[in-house]
């Protein structure tokens, strides 16, 4: 009962933010140098065009009207037109948000999977060879750039090797005519892990890195817990101590830095779009940008946003369904 | 050495010295110095610093004040091959379809004849400045923020912490994407985008140390004795904060590298042909097959820097932090 009111209360909190968020993005598109409608109708096109132009955007109402006419757009699901293709915002978007979202979450899947055991080893053997490994890994992992990373994973494994393809990521639910080289959905889901290999890495390697050394200092201050020396004394097995009683405790710090780390991966999507050339949110909003596209940088700025803040909240909720407390405590 | 002529005096102040001496001399910024100079780690991320740093303002030195002559005296030109024909040399010792590497151009050329590492050393001032200015930005911001909204409370608290969450709230690479479209392509404005985007960071740290200071009997103290809320603030909340927010700073440092190189890869920061490490590797993309050194070594440069600061941030954090020191 109390998860779920936690839940709507936290979505309620969302609703100032994102409202905050389309005021950044306003601002920030209105501030845009240049006519969009000149770079869409070439260099010098015929006054009446111009106008008929403008009062079809909206272009020639004052800015606070255009806002208002925003807010009220995105609140019925409606994010304009883009004025370079001359299409609706939400529809471009919607083709690209599934890609972005598939390969950040698979990389937080490979960091967290293999963080995890990094982090309980470093942990467990604190000072000691192992230890040592997993801390200069994790340190060189929060230390590398994440476009770099990938450069030299497609340097080795798509030129040298020739294991993995270099570019591209088809989702694994696309239909088999979309996909070269696949007849069955099978062979599209085995195209597609294939294509993602890479991506993911060069996107997982930072979170995997932070992961690792909150994983570590968590488990390392658990296991000094008193019910960790309770647990000994009663000659309880050291796996079983570390397996349930440490290990649990300690994943609360992990959950937070995976939801805030989310705001770093996001951002690293557009970097790793650009690296393996894949069509996601990061090459659109790219491509808006370089096109000025007005409505098309304000929606995908708001999107990845949206992306994050629900991130965050679906974090949150997760904390809270492993510690009850959180739930109770906030509604007071 | 220094280990063997510091224990001996800190020894003897245990013993010895009162007890407000003792925790003076806990908190002040010799003794974080002194801490930071036992744990080896620290030092290695110190050398490591200030050897990037070192380099950054000889290459600046080098760029402004002799046009170059240094570097062109030690390279067979930094800048710009003359002949064009040695684009995308191999490092020395290594061989490739354009010829072989020779000790004129001890990394290779790039795809314009340039010498890579001479390049990358004047890409040391890019990186460097970014990474300080940036963090510069944040850390005023952010703790001017950070105090007053966690001194007053109330409703400042609330209206500034909203607005700082939801510059929070967009993951901040494209935050700056879209403010430097915003304002300009250029690396001013990289830098204050990042330096906004670190904004909440040191906003948060700062606010919550506030939270627990303002309840100090001293600072209770001060406001009784009629001191200013403006000098509170900064004579003596501010102050007291300081060791998390340095050890935030340095890795902050790091962080702020990592995203203009980001930025410049994608074509937003240093605009050529001013050298930055990542729209060298920018470049690099169109010739990784016959060229893979080229895209190799501008990565290591920033692999290097931004380890060390984080060693040094993390040296910082042993040493600043007294659960660990006791």
């Amino acid at each position: 009962m109390g998860l779920v009111r936690y839940t709507l209360w936290r979505l309620a909190q969302a609703i100032p933010v994102l409202i905050g968020i389309i005021t950044i993005t306003f601002f920030l598109a209105n501030q845009i140098p240049g006519d969009p409608v000149e770079i869409m109708l070439g260099p010098s096109p015929a006054q009446e065009q111009v106008e008929a132009i403008r009062a079809r955007y909206g272009l020639d109402r004052p800015a606070y009207e255009r806002f208002l006419n925003y807010l009220a757009g995105v609140a019925t699901g409606d994010l304009g037109q883009s004025i370079y293709y001359d299409r609706p915002v939400l529809e471009m978007i919607l083709l690209r948000l599934p890609v972005t979202l598939y390969l950040t979450v698979s990389a937080f899947v490979f960091a967290i999977v293999t963080a995890i055991p990094l982090g309980v080893i470093s942990a467990k053997r604190r000072n000691k060879p192992a230890d040592h490994v997993s801390r200069i890994v994790s340190l060189v992992g929060v230390s590398t750039p994440s476009f770099w990373i990938g450069l030299m994973l497609i340097i080795i494994f798509a030129f040298y090797l020739g294991w993995f393809p270099a570019r591209g990521l088809p989702l694994p639910w696309a239909s088999p005519a979309e996909v070269r080289g696949a007849e069955t959905q099978l062979q599209v889901l085995l195209t597609s892990l294939h294509h993602l290999a890479m991506p993911m890495v060069a996107l997982g390697t930072l979170q995997m890195a932070q992961i690792t050394r909150i994983e570590r200092s968590s488990m390392v201050e658990s296991l000094q817990g008193e019910y960790v020396t309770l647990a000994r004394a009663y000659g309880v097995p050291e796996s079983t101590i570390v397996r349930k009683h440490a290990f649990q405790v300690a994943q609360l710090p992990v959950i937070t830095i995976v939801g805030l780390g989310l705001s770093t991966a996001l951002g690293g999507a557009v970097l790793t779009e650009t690296v393996f050339e894949i069509q996601g949110m990061g090459r659109l909003i790219i491509t808006a940008i370089n096109n000025q596209d007005y409505e098309l940088i304000m929606g995908t700025t708001f999107m990845f946003g949206v992306a994050f803040v629900g991130g965050v909240i679906i974090t949150d909720i997760a904390y809270a369904y492993i510690d009850p407390r959180v739930a109770y405590g906030d509604e007071s | 050495m220094a280990t063997k002529r510091d224990s001996p005096t800190d020894g003897s102040t245990d013993t010895e010295g009162t007890g407000a001496g003792e925790i003076e001399a806990r908190v002040g910024l010799r003794y974080t110095l002194r801490q930071v100079k036992r744990d080896t780690t620290a030092r290695i991320g110190i050398y490591t610093v200030g050897f990037v740093t070192l380099i950054a303002v000889l290459a600046s030195i080098d760029n402004y004040v002799f046009d170059y002559a240094i570097a062109e005296a030690i390279w067979y030109s930094p800048v710009q091959d003359p002949e064009q024909v040695r684009r995308l040399l191999p490092p020395v010792g290594m061989e490739n379809q354009y010829g072989q590497g020779t000790l004129e151009h001890p990394m290779g050329t790039d795809h314009r004849g340039r010498d890579i590492f001479g390049r990358l050393f004047y890409g040391t001032r890019v990186a460097i400045t970014v990474g300080f200015m940036a963090t510069a930005i944040g850390l005023v911001g952010g703790t001017l923020i950070g105090a007053v909204s966690g001194y007053y409370g109330g409703r400042i608290d609330d209206v500034l912490q909203r607005v700082t969450e939801t510059i929070y709230a967009i993951p901040f690479l494209v935050l700056v994407i879209a403010f430097m479209t915003a304002f300009g392509r250029d690396l001013t404005f990289a830098m204050i985008g990042v330096g906004i985007t670190s904004i909440p960071v040191f906003n948060r740290l700062i606010r919550s140390r506030v939270v627990s200071v303002r309840e100090e009997d001293y600072i209770e103290a001060a406001r009784a004795a009629g001191v200013k809320d403006r000098n509170i603030i900064l004579r003596h909340v501010i102050p007291n904060s300081f060791a998390p927010v340095l050890v935030q700073a340095t890795l902050q440092i790091g962080v702020s590298i990592l995203i203009v190189a980001g930025l410049s890869f994608l074509g937003f920061g240093a605009q050529p042909p001013t050298p930055s490490w990542g729209q060298m590797l920018s470049a690099s993309r169109n010739y990784m097959l016959p060229a893979p050194t080229f895209s190799l070594f501008p990565g290591m440069a920033i692999l290097v820097t931004v380890i060390g600061f984080n060693i040094l941030g993390d040296g910082l954090q042993d040493a600043l932090d007294p659960r660990i020191n006791n």
